[in-house]
């Protein structure tokens, strides 16, 4: 039983269901009677709408439905996050590409893409704004109009928020040298394989949804907010999501869908394709100017960081991705003066959402890189100079932040020994390190309930998103651990609102130190019943009993939990039942408005070579360590890392939205926007993790699984810049822009 | 997906009925890896769909026959690739057929289909050109043999007939020994469609065969018969100069996305040396 409990790892809870096709992800639900939605969109980024003639979609046979803004409540409802700025659908102009300005309803699939097709819509193109120069330009036009921004001092610019963090005086703090450079970060997409699914039916006074959504608590409340009802009449249904990557945090399409159902009283159905997935989900892009102050000994004077964020059309989730992105852009080290400002800039592009690594990625690819050229320019090494400012435990980083809460230097120096750091490297090859670090979660509330049943098997009930990250394994085992029930006893529950406690969200690595809490804590509230329980069977004062990992202590003996409860719940059965919280509150004076609840912290060192004919990569050798606290499952750990890590060579390597002057994406779908497949890995990849039981989750652990894609970029490109001496400050290094970079080399 | 009507007919006769029936409103269905896709995204709205897999004079196969080597227009990429005639005599075919796009493509995409749809990028495309494959081709007056540098258009389009079905490719066993080799670029190492795609095969009489696509409306073939690119001994200028105007013809479209003009240029020559070695070291080895 020992296999069950944390620390080891036992088969993920639900793996068979998902390699076996068993698994029923929302598209497999099929909702009797369900009407097949297709949207309308126009082909351009930006058009005016002059008018929509829905005529000729309605003579299609099977179709029953075409909803327009005007069907809506007016003026029509918005949503969001952060900001209430997204419509329902596309209101007098379309904002970005893809964006519905009809959505027909049919019987069947047939029928809706047909009548899709026939809907007419007159319109005026405009010219669409899709960089960020586009966008800064004086007198630019602007992507959202000012009335939905009132008492902003923004709203006449296409700037959403200007954002201001650091400490020390930047302007006064001397150094040596000065390294000065701008960054580019191209525009990704998650790539999920599940697609987006958004199903809703009137559901009594209420309606019921059905999506591939990451945040269901969250996605109810704007689900109740849009259609005027209470939390207790909209019934959210997350199935396990097929991978997220962030990209299914915020709601999309389900208020169009609950609208569609509650019009034509009947259950509808959209599922997007891929085509459709790029253009509603997307990275930030963008460009970081950084100025990294050193002294001569390789000691950080100051880091001056510029970032502007491209975030699409409406705010979603990425103003706070902009934030929370680039506040830690100083990165894991000891600055003594550190100035940031960073701004989320609207363009008609899709609008950009929290993507795994949540705005950090963009900035730590400028400031590593930065960093590298000043350990050369110095002529010191790329992983001592690391050393030398990254913090050590209990080291001030932020001041008003938490204190470094890790062995941080230990990571560094067991990435660079895994790829053989202090040897020579082979001719040709070059070498490369880069520091991952991520705010963890600012605020935060889970909450859990287990039931120990009368038989000593267990149900535990926990709001987060099993998208393929494992967490119902952790819950699992946690309760193996805790209550002793042998984990083919324990059966896991989430994904219905009106049956699972709430819990705020599946974010920033957060829900094995959160929701690991809360499930804890219920096991702690069911140990505590259980020694009542005890109390009472044996006749011995509570005081003098203990219960602990699945035990209950006597003064004289040790038995089984399940043997206390079976004799005590007696012949008519019931259960104990424990609730667990774990909150962490807002900080109103902080600039993030909360504290890190951890630091997420990852060094990755590779080694590679390029072929000079073609520009083509070769990772030798690629090394992720991450700083997790404990491993509650290290099978599980180490897949998020390297999975991290390949997700992060497609920004670095190969992924990249290509739009045409219209604003449309031209890379559309899966033939022309690659993402790293087997055959791109790293020849070597290894990783390895840091555990010193000091994070705040459960048994000490943190969260992870973000680090590992945060460093990649910083790490490959010092290595091609140690084997070619080229130095690429754009993404991704694709062999073409490889091959330009040394043909400009050559040219030299 | 628009509806059409689906024909699976059970002799080649009845298949050119149908197409000479339908006319364009006809298509034909062999592994359906190009044309699965034009249907979905509505590129294709054909009324009848004819499905090659169940004439029986159309199995899949090699075989060996009179001096050929003919491949079936249905025998799969992973069944070409496979092949012990095809690897003996035409390796660089099977190093094509190998790499076209991945196991389950491969395991349904026909060596038919993929000369049909005509893609400048096809893969099998530049060897057949290098080993001088004919395109056998039925129709309502009978077989035509079409060579296939006479075969290939453009883009889409081919020399066939709207009423005619291709159903095999043969290869003439070489009566002079040939070392050649495939070799293509793409945007990273797992599937993918190639910005270029090259083969070149030298006989032991010095001729060198050069073919390449997808940098242009159709692949193409081009011959040395100098001596020179076959002899390494030959001056390295004067290679390189045999080699330039052989790869004169590449015209890439500024419109991809794959890859600019320039890269794909820079690429073809460096690919049409790499296939040169390796094509000599083949050569000699067959020695
Ligand atoms: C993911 C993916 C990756 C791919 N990667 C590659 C790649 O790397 N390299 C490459 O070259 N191709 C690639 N392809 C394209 C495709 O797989 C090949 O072109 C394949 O060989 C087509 O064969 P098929 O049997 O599937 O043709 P089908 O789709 O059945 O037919 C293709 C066309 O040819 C016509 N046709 C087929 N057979 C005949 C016949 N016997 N007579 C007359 N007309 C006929 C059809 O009407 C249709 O127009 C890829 C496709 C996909 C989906």
């Amino acid at each position: 039983m020992s296999t069950d409990r944390v620390g080891a790892s036992p088969n993920r809870v639900g793996g068979v269901g998902r390699v076996t096709g068993a698994q029923r992800y929302a598209a497999d639900i099929k909702l009797a009677d369900a009407l097949q939605v297709k949207l309308v969109c126009l082909p351009v980024a930006r058009g005016r709408i002059v008018s929509i003639d829905s005529s000729a979609a309605l003579a299609v046979p099977g179709v029953r439905f075409v909803m327009t803004a005007a069907d809506l409540p007016q003026p029509v409802p918005r949503f969001g996050p952060q900001f209430t700025d997204r419509p329902v659908m596309a209101v007098g102009e379309t904002k970005y590409h893809g964006e519905p300005v009809a959505a027909v309803a049919a019987e069947t699939k047939d029928a809706a893409e047909e009548g899709a097709r026939l809907v007419r819509v007159d319109y005026e193109a405009l010219r669409p704004i899709v960089t960020l120069a586009d966008a800064l330009a004086p007198g630019a036009d602007l992507v959202q109009d000012a009335s939905i921004r009132p008492r902003d001092p923004l709203a006449g610019t296409n700037v959403l928020r200007e954002h201001r963090f650091g400490w020390g005086d930047v302007d006064a703090t001397p150094a040596d040298l000065v390294v000065e450079n701008s960054y580019t970060f191209p525009i990704v997409t998650h790539f999920a394989i599940e697609p987006h699914v958004f199903m809703a039916a009137p559901d009594g006074d209420g309606i019921a949804v059905w999506s591939s959504i990451q945040h269901p608590y969250w996605l109810q409340r704007i689900l109740a907010g849009v259609l005027d009802l209470p939390l207790s009449r909209v019934r959210v249904f997350a199935p396990d999501p097929g991978g997220g990557f962030g990209g299914k945090q915020h709601a999309k399409y389900e208020p169009l869908v609950a609208f569609l159902a509650l019009l034509t009283g009947r259950p509808c159905r959209l599922v997007l394709s891929l085509e459709q997935t790029f253009q509603a989900v997307r990275r930030t892009c963008t460009e970081v100017h950084v100025r990294t102050g050193l002294m001569s000994d390789g000691t950080l004077a100051f880091v001056d960081v510029k970032a502007d964020y491209n975030i699409g059309a409406y705010a979603d989730i990425a103003d706070r991705v902009v934030g929370k992105g680039s506040y830690p852009a100083a990165g894991p080290y000891r600055v003594p003066a550190v100035r940031i400002v960073s701004r989320s800039v609207l363009s008609h592009t899709t609008p950009a959402t929290a993507m795994r690594g949540f705005g950090n990625p963009q900035v730590n690819w400028a400031v590593e890189s930065n960093l590298d050229e000043g350990a050369r320019a110095l002529g010191i090494d790329r992983r001592d100079i690391r050393l030398r400012n990254v913090a050590r435990t209990g080291d001030t980083l932020n001041p008003v932040d938490t204190r470094c809460d890790g062995e941080w230097d230990q990571a560094v120096r067991r990435a660079a020994e895994m790829i053989g750091w202090d040897t020579p490297a082979p001719p040709g090859h070059g070498r490369g390190i880069a520091l991952g670090f991520k705010s963890g979660p600012t605020t935060g509330l889970s909450q859990s309930t287990v039931r120990l049943l009368s038989d000593g098997s267990a149900l535990v009930y926990a709001g987060t998103s099993d998208m393929g990250q494992g967490a119902r394994t952790v819950w699992a085992q946690i309760v193996a651990t805790e209550l002793g029930v042998p984990l083919e006893r324990i059966t896991t529950v989430s994904g219905d609102t009106a049956v699972v406690p709430y819990d705020q969200q599946t974010s920033a690595s957060r829900s094995t130190v959160l929701m690991g809490n809360a499930v804890l804590r219920a096991c702690q509230d069911v140990q505590a019943k259980v020694r009542a329980m005890a109390a009472r069977l044996h006749g011995v004062p509570e005081e003098q009993i203990t219960v602990e990992r699945g035990i209950v202590r006597l003064p004289d003996r040790e038995v089984a939990i399940v043997d206390v409860v079976k004799p005590g719940l007696g012949r008519m059965a019931g259960e104990i039942v424990g609730n667990g919280m774990a909150r962490k509150d807002a900080e109103p004076d902080h600039p993030l408005q909360g504290s890190a609840a951890f630091f997420e912290f990852n060094c990755t060192a590779v080694e590679a070579t390029v072929d000079e004919e073609t520009g083509d990569i070769t990772l030798h050798k690629y090394a992720t360590v991450s700083d997790v606290g404990k491993a509650i499952n290290p099978l599980q750990v180490r897949m998020q890392d390297e999975g991290a890590a390949i997700q992060g060579l497609g920004h670095t390597l190969m992924e990249h939205y290509i739009y045409d002057d219209e604003g449309r994406i031209r890379n559309l779908g899966a033939i022309d926007y690659r993402i790293p497949t087997s055959m791109d890995l790293p020849l070597e990849l290894h990783s390895d993790v840091i555990e010193n039981a000091d994070g705040p989750g459960p048994y000490g652990a943190k969260g992870m699984s973000e680090g590992a894609l945060i460093s990649a970029a910083a790490a490959v490109a010092g290595a091609v810049r140690d084997a070619t001496g080229i130095v690429i400050r754009d993404l991704p290094l694709s062999p073409e822009r490889v091959w330009r970079a040394l043909q400009e080399r050559s040219a030299r | 997906m628009h509806t059409f009507a689906y024909a699976r007919p059970a002799t080649l006769a009845e298949a050119v009925a149908l197409l000479a029936e339908h006319g364009a409103a006809a298509r034909v269905l062999a592994g359906g890896t190009d044309l699965i896709i034009r249907l979905r995204d509505g590129t294709l709205v054909p009324d009848v769909v004819i499905d090659l897999k169940r004439i029986a004079s159309l199995r899949p196969g090699v075989r060996e026959e009179a001096g050929l080597v003919v491949i079936g227009a249905t025998t799969v990429m992973t069944d070409v690739a496979a092949d012990p005639l095809v690897r003996r005599h035409f390796p660089a075919l099977a190093d094509a057929a190998a790499v076209v796009g991945s196991v389950q493509i491969r395991n349904r995409a026909t060596l038919g289909g993929n000369i049909c749809n005509a893609s400048p990028a096809a893969d099998t495309a530049p060897p057949l050109l290098v080993y001088d494959a004919t395109v056998v081709a039925e129709g309502p007056g009978g077989t035509r043999r079409i060579a296939v540098d006479d075969f290939f258009v453009r883009s889409g389009v081919t020399t066939l007939a709207g009423d005619e079905i291709v159903t095999a490719i043969e290869l003439p066993l070489p009566a002079l020994r040939m070392g050649a080799a495939h070799e293509r670029r793409t945007r990273r190492r797992g599937h993918d469609l190639a910005s270029v795609t090259l083969c070149c095969g030298v006989r032991e009489d010095g001729v060198t065969r050069l073919s390449y696509g997808s940098v242009g409306p159709r692949p193409v073939l081009r011959v040395d018969e100098t001596g020179i690119l076959a002899d390494p001994a030959a001056p390295a200028e004067a290679r390189t100069n045999i080699l330039e105007q052989l790869l004169a013809d590449a015209s890439p479209s500024p419109r991809s996305m794959r890859a600019s003009p320039a890269y794909r240029l820079a690429m073809l020559r460096v690919l049409g040396r790499r296939a040169l070695a390796t094509a000599l070291e083949r050569l000699e080895a067959r020695a």
